[in-house]
């Protein structure tokens, strides 16, 4: 610590207690007290004849977590690869705090997303990965072990990221999008394939982040855990916001009456099952027999 | 594994990830200054230098221009007594040719698996997401690989061109004389570290457009020693010509400039093997620009 302390800093509160913009100098945007939010208006994406986003509109506030539901093939993935200008949109925009992804001027500072369990070259160790990618943003390496602390992979940081467990490769992508501390996170999937350790421990961090004033954007098919995870849900079939609202809420208003006033409220979580799909059975793209 | 990664109950967040809304950011992770492009090239210098075939391509790069060096050099000397008074005058007049001209062009495989592997596998692999969403805009990101891969694919070959040089100059001293201080000698030796180098940012262009590592190499090589060798093949002067401006065989940047039987002179040639760079960077760039990762 004593490197990081040796660092020219400002104090990031004023004397009232304050968060106060970030240090400014030679051409760094004075954005403000960030925001925290996401917001799409009237997204679109088409892939020819498919329209994967068809003019979503939705804000993710800070302070909670925000569920993102929907079928196979809703468009959740495309969302967030558009929030996350690594697609560009057919219509519509796209912001984090206001700016769109592609003009932030340190974008890893102000969100941090996780679309893929593994994005990083099998070859290159997990502390050289992350490394890479704290230099370009000008990140102290200190920045990189306290990452590779918070997800606990300090055994394994020195190793070939090649080499990591799917839930290692799960914690190594959880650091990535922490390494710049944003006040926005985005993650696509987070717990799949976890074991229960590692779901409750991506819960956990979940809440956190959210607690601390983030805006935590996380999509999954689990409705188990999204119902005692997420505050509020976003729900869409076939690229279409189907609702949003909060997730108790929701619950309640796509829940048969009877059953839900039978239900203990302690039990109410496990009928967001039921209620999802309600919601999404005409926008079943991919079923079964 | 388990041992690997402690138990979540055991790794609370600490205090490195503080309260953004109570207490400010943690202190080591806001940048220390405006990132730019400096920090770009560091996380791209960081990326090459942390993986095992940046390490084994340059090796045999270094192996196989030393090795064809003294391979070349030696088979031209031993034949000595059996050559004619023409071909003995061409090689004098063009002793870095021999020394160095067989070595790039076996030299160069290994630069152009680097280059294109060095970005198609971050396609291949996913990484190509983390390194955008690091820096969405992708022009700084093309070149800053770019820099960094040329840069590094320059300085090893000039490691590698002053053994070569020594090597093959001691070998034909024989017949013939050779100088560092010699300008058209030692515009040899940095020609080849040029030659290196831009034919690495040919691949690397490639591998901008291909994407696929695999294939973007096979195509580098077909387009390195299959095309030009069809072109031979076309009768007369057409074919000399066009075979001759592929950018493979501008490895008359390193010769003398005096040889009869180079069609362009080192000149040309390094005009050529620029122009070639330049038209594939930006048929890279236009696609790295347009196409979604
Ligand atoms: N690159 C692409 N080319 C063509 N179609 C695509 C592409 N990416 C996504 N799609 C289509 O867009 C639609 C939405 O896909 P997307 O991956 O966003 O869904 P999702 O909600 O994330 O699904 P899942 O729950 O299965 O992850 C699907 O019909 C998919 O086939
Ligand atoms: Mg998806």
């Amino acid at each position: 610590m004593t490197s990081i302390n040796a660092l020219p800093r400002i104090d990031p509160r004023s004397p009232d207690g304050r968060l106060l913009p970030l240090p400014v100098s030679g051409g760094f945007p004075v954005t403000g007290e960030p925001s925290n939010t996401i917001a799409a208006a009237g997204l679109t994406k088409r892939y020819g004849d498919t329209v994967a986003v068809d003019g979503l509109t939705f804000t993710v506030s800070p302070g909670r977590v925000t569920g993102f539901l929907g079928p196979n093939g809703a468009g959740k993935s495309t969302t967030m690869r558009l929030l996350l200008g690594l697609e560009r949109s057919d219509a519509g925009s796209a912001t984090i705090n206001g700016v769109p992804y592609a003009d932030l001027p340190a974008p890893l500072t102000q969100v941090g997303a996780m679309l893929e369990a593994k994005a990083f070259h099998p070859g290159r160790s997990g502390r050289n990965h992350l490394l890479c990618l704290a230099q370009s943003h000008a990140l102290v390496p200190e920045r990189v072990d306290e990452v590779i602390d918070l997800v606990g992979l300090r055994g394994a940081a020195h190793r070939r990221a090649g080499t990591y467990s799917l839930g290692m490769a799960q914690r190594l992508g959880i650091a990535a999008a922490l390494l710049g501390d944003p006040g926005v996170v985005i993650l696509d999937e987070p717990v799949n394939g976890l074991d229960p350790e590692g779901v409750l421990w991506i819960r956990r961090l979940m809440k956190r982040l959210a607690a601390e004033g983030r805006a935590v954007l996380v999509s999954s098919h689990l409705m188990n855990e999204m119902a005692v995870t997420a505050d509020h849900l976003l729900v869409v079939g076939r690229g279409r916001l189907l609702s949003d609202c909060p997730t108790d809420e929701f619950i309640r208003r796509h829940t048969d009456p009877g059953i839900y006033a039978a239900t203990p409220a302690i039990a109410r979580p496990a009928l967001l099952e039921e209620a999802f799909l309600r919601v999404t059975a005409a926008s079943v793209e991919y079923a079964g027999q | 594994m388990t041992t690997a990664v402690p138990t979540s109950t055991a790794s609370p967040m600490s205090l490195a990830t503080s309260s953004l809304a109570r207490e400010g950011r943690a202190p080591a992770a806001r940048p220390t200054h405006v990132p730019g492009r400096a920090d770009l090239l560091r996380g791209e210098w960081t990326k090459i230098r942390s993986v095992r075939s940046t390490t084994w391509s340059l090796l045999a790069m270094a192996v196989a221009s030393l090795a064809l060096t003294t391979i070349a050099t030696s088979l031209f000397t031993a034949r000595w007594p059996h050559l004619d008074a023409a071909t003995r005058t061409q090689f004098r007049s063009d002793t870095v040719g021999l020394i160095f001209q067989p070595a790039a062009s076996f030299g160069q495989v290994a630069v152009c698996v680097l280059g294109v592997l060095f970005i198609s596998s971050e396609y291949s692999t996913g990484m190509i997401r983390s390194t955008m969403l690091a820096a969405p805009r992708r022009t700084p990101v093309l070149a800053a690989k770019a820099a960094v891969f040329a840069a590094l694919i320059f300085a090893v070959a000039e490691l590698v061109a002053l053994p070569c040089f020594f090597i093959g100059s001691a070998i034909t001293g024989k017949y013939a004389s050779t100088s560092i201080t010699n300008p058209t000698d030692l515009r040899a030796v940095v020609g080849f570290g040029v030659f290196m180098a831009l034919t690495g940012l040919i691949a690397l262009a490639v591998g901008t457009l291909v994407r696929h590592p695999a294939a973007g190499i096979s195509l580098v090589l077909a387009w390195q020693f299959v095309v030009p060798a069809v072109l031979s093949l076309l009768p007369g002067p057409l074919g000399e010509h066009l075979s001759g401006a592929m950018p493979a065989n501008t490895v008359v940047i390193m010769g003398s400039g005096h040889d009869a039987d180079n069609v362009f002179s080192p000149a040309q040639g390094l005009g050529l093997l620029v122009a070639w760079t330049v038209v594939l960077m930006a048929g890279a760039w236009f696609s790295i620009r347009r196409r979604d990762v």
